[in-house]
């Protein structure tokens, strides 16, 4: 199915190592989403029954409980966040390769995702 | 336990059909959730976003261990459409609902058109997929609707062709010299971060990847490649997604519970998608789809007009 060829990690390092992140950061949220999602029907919920809101303050006492509600905002973080874990990723590569332009458009991104925090935390 | 294996299969024919016909989730998604299970519209978009974000990131993954994607274009022009969605999520809930139910049926029956469109053009290609060598008509068409996160994990449309081998080594170029490739020189830069920003706007809105502004953007004005274009917009997607999703997050519109069975399912059926593909007579499915399209629209619109 996939065509094309995989490439050698030591000839591409920057792309290989954030594929990495992206594919296991995506492999852990499902199985976070998945696990959350079983334990959510096994308790006898409705997806449509009202949720709990995010608070990160309970998140690790909640997750020690197993709670659904943790599991699932654990894994939605998880989501969000992957992409931005990349970018990370990539600015240390282009830092490691003496690319400085790439490595400022990588902060910049960081910056404008920092933007996006401050929207929803300003509205919320 | 009913409601959640709904969604659950909902997700999953979301994925499969969004993998066959080279879309992302995001045009399924917020219907489904929207008029099947009477979720908020700007609750729908939030959780659709997830599942964009999810199965562009394992695909991505893919186009970039390939490397298929431009990651340096895809970075540059990423910029452009975060601020955008930055932008976008926090005008989504400053407006009406009902606007963005309108703004939906416009996307739906575009995407109907293109799609009976490109139908039209291929009427007498054959319609079974070759093995291995072709993907999904629709994300292969720069036109089309190629929303495409494609599928987690393998990917369907792009990375099917040999690319030209990779130039990561400009040593006297500079630095938008960095971003072409052998094989093709990226032009009109300014033109793609302005549309960029764009693409963010309505990915925010709509809850969808934005490929079908990407692509034929990427493609059709800046002179890159389909396969690269198509591989390098849904690498772009995670960032522009999640940029937005973060502001559904922290404003609450983003319910974990419906999310969690959905995203599982659409990243289940896209996965599934994927690797039934060539086997699947796609001319019946894509009309099917059209008429779903349609019928969907005539919905939003309705919702639009009469809420």
């Amino acid at each position: 199915m996939i065509g094309g060829r995989p490439t050698d990690a030591g000839e591409h390092p920057i792309e290989t190592r954030i594929g990495q992140v992206l594919g296991i950061g995506t492999l852990i949220a499902v199985i976070l989403l998945a696990v959350g999602s079983l334990a959510l029907l096994a308790a006898g919920r409705s997806p449509l029954d009202p949720a709990p809101a995010l608070d990160l303050g309970r998140l690790a006492d909640d997750l020690a409980r197993v709670q659904p509600a943790a599991l699932l905002w654990l894994g939605l973080l998880l989501v969000v966040m992957t992409p931005a874990a990349r970018v990370v990723a990539a600015l240390v590569g282009y830092l490691g390769g003496g690319e400085r332009g790439m490595a400022v458009v990588a902060v910049l991104i960081l910056v404008v995702i920092a933007a996006g925090v401050a929207a929803g935390t300003i509205g919320a | 336990m009913a409601v959640g294996l709904l969604m659950l299969g909902g997700g999953l024919v979301a994925g499969v059909f969004g993998s066959l016909l080279g879309l992302g989730g995001g045009i399924l998604i917020v219907p489904l959730l929207n008029l099947g299970f009477g979720l908020p519209l700007r609750e729908a978009v939030g959780v659709s976003l997830i599942c964009v974000i999810m199965t562009s990131g394992a695909s991505a993954a893919v186009y970039l261990e390939r490397d298929v994607a431009n990651l340096r274009l895809g970075m540059l022009l990423e910029l452009f459409t975060a601020s955008g969605a930055v932008l976008g999520g926090a005008v989504a809930f400053l407006i009406d609902p009902r606007y963005l139910a309108a703004l939906f049926a416009i996307l739906l029956a575009y995407v109907a058109w293109t799609m009976l469109r490109s139908a039209a053009r291929t009427s007498t290609a054959p319609t079974s997929m070759p093995t291995g060598d072709d993907g999904p008509p629709g994300a292969l068409d720069p036109s089309g609707p190629s929303d495409a996160p494609g599928s987690p994990g393998e990917v369907t449309a792009v990375a099917l062709a040999p690319v030209a081998p990779a130039a990561h080594d400009h040593p006297d170029g500079g630095f938008v010299d960095r971003l072409s490739r052998p094989g093709y020189h990226v032009r009109r830069l300014r033109l793609g971060a302005a549309i960029g920003v764009v693409a963010g706007i309505l990915s925010a809105l709509l809850g969808i990847g934005g490929g079908i502004v990407k692509v034929p953007m990427m493609n059709l004005l800046m002179d890159v490649p389909l396969r690269v274009a198509t591989a390098t917009s849904n690498l772009m997607v995670g960032i522009t997604a999640s940029t937005s999703a973060i502001v559904y997050l922290l404003r609450g519109g983003i319910d974990p519970f419906v999310a969690g069975p959905t995203a599982v399912g659409v990243f289940l059926g896209a996965t599934l998608g994927s690797r039934t593909a060539h086997r699947v007579d796609l001319r019946l499915l894509r009309w099917l789809f059209v008429a779903v399209l349609l019928y969907t629209a005539f919905q939003m619109a309705q919702r639009a007009i009469a809420p």
